[in-house]
């Protein structure tokens, strides 16, 4: 006799058993793979990684006030001081697999400086390139701090940088002309180089060689 | 390999009532991916509803009632629910009783939290709304007597999961600052939604229910139905006791 509310004929425990079963197992898998890499950056299992779901999340972002600085004129650092040269090639514009486009950044504590110079050569147009220099914090999990220093097009900048708080800092460059280029980021200063693949450094740069090693030994 | 039915039920069937065969389980497919696709919203009341919610001051029935319609309408795990708990009700007195039921539930609790101001994790209470859309899929397909011998009374545990989904409506409406000036009125304007909003989502589950059934093979579909809610309702649960546990910490 069924009950009220429910099939006519109840099911076997031992059906009952595996539905409850791999209904728990593929809310897990989807969870797991799916869910909690996407939502909460939290990956175990490291499926979400696989299946490249990982890269939905995005911290929250606070922009961070860059109009005003109150750091000391003088300033000393333990770490000594570093020059490196970065030469990064860029795929003519709108390639598919967005080979037109990286990040290349350093890594900066609070009050730390470089000085800059970077330039990109074989671009007709200054418009067709454009550029992104900004830092942010690296804090997992939290909020993101983002401070923008400049967003324009052009074909290379000199300048300094003082980071505003412990962080990665540098450019984002993207390539809209029609030819492939490269780009060549000479820094000085007090900071620590990224290596390949970490943040910051997501498309696997290497500095000090030349443009055709950028991306390693191949 | 299995050969198709082709004549099994199935030239009898009209046109429209397989649709309807196919609208039941795409409502089951459809609220899952719901699920997926808008977890990121976590089912509150965001954005400029919450600024509106804010701003209010003093009585204002009508956004209210809208809020609470909307709030139910959109609302995945009520709606999972309630599918769940009509899927094999085949007399509309009963789909009634058991509808009044759970708003007498939730309307409790929903009135009783905010103007006790019942503080309770809005984790906790999303996993048990979650555990309530499990507990209804398995014993739909009559889980409870084949595995464990007994048979919960259905409408006890019906009003009783009315009242945790009460204190999951109440938690989103108190995470609004609530101004206490037209208060009372504001709560019970979203009350009155979040039952219009029920309405709604039932009268479209119910026309698909009614063509589904006539369908041979429907018994054969609600089992997958309801093996598709039972998952949905373990996400559910899964979800916010990550959330509990500050997953987004890790």
């Amino acid at each position: 006799m069924a009950t009220e509310g429910q099939i006519s004929q109840p099911l076997a425990a031992r059906t009952m058993l595996a539905i409850t079963g791999g209904a728990l197992i593929a809310a897990t898998l989807i969870m797991f793979g799916a869910v909690l890499p996407a939502e909460f950056h939290w990956d175990p299992l490291g499926l979400g990684h696989m299946s490249g779901l990982d890269r939905l999340w995005a911290p929250s972002e606070v922009a961070f006030d860059t109009s005003k600085s109150e750091v000391a004129v003088a300033r000393e650092y333990r770490a000594g001081l570093r020059s490196d040269v970065i030469e990064i090639p860029l795929r003519a514009g709108g390639d598919s697999t967005r080979g037109d486009e990286l990040e290349y950044k350093v890594k900066m504590k609070k009050e730390a400086t470089l000085v800059y110079e970077w330039s990109v050569a074989g671009i007709a147009k200054e418009e067709e390139f454009y550029f992104d220099f900004h830092g942010h914090t690296l804090a997992a999990g939290k909020a993101m701090t983002v401070a923008t220093y400049k967003q324009a097009t052009g074909t290379g900048a000199n300048g300094a940088l003082t980071a505003p708080f412990d962080g990665v800092h540098g450019w984002f460059f993207q390539n809209q002309s029609v030819e492939p280029v490269v780009v060549r980021v000479k820094i000085s200063g007090f900071y620590e180089l990224i290596p390949p693949g970490d943040i910051g450094n997501e498309a696997g740069i290497v500095a000090n060689v030349p443009a055709d090693k950028a991306f390693g030994e191949q | 390999m299995e050969k198709l039915p082709t004549s099994v039920g199935a030239a009898a069937e009209r046109p429209n009532r397989r649709w309807c065969r196919f609208a039941g389980s795409m409502v089951s497919v459809a609220v899952t991916l719901g699920l997926l696709t808008s977890f990121a919203v976590a089912h509150g009341i965001g954005g400029r509803d919450a600024d509106f919610v804010a701003a209010t001051k003093g009585p204002d029935l009508l956004p209210f009632m809208y809020l609470g319609a909307k709030h139910m309408v959109t609302g995945y795990d009520h709606l999972l629910f309630i599918f769940g708990v009509i899927f094999f009700l085949y007399r509309l007195g009963d789909v009634l009783i058991y509808v009044t039921l759970f708003s007498i539930g939730h309307s409790i609790t929903l009135l009783a939290g905010v103007l006790l101001k019942i503080d309770v994790n809005a984790y906790l209470v999303d996993a048990i709304i979650g555990l309530s859309v499990a507990y209804k899929a398995f014993d739909n397909l009559g889980g409870f007597k084949s595995v464990f011998g007994v048979q919960p009374n259905n409408k006890v545990a019906v009003a009783g999961f009315g009242l945790i989904h009460g204190f999951g409506l109440a938690t989103k409406l108190q995470s609004l600052r609530l101004n206490g000036n037209g208060l009372v009125a504001n709560m019970i304007g979203f009350n009155i939604g979040v039952e219009i909003g029920q309405l709604i989502a039932l009268a479209v589950f119910l026309i698909i229910m009614v063509q589904w059934r006539r369908s041979a093979s429907f018994e054969r579909y609600a089992i997958g139905a309801n093996a598709l809610i039972l998952m949905a309702g373990f996400m559910l649960i899964e979800y916010q006791l990550a959330g509990y546990f500050g997953a987004w910490r890790a």
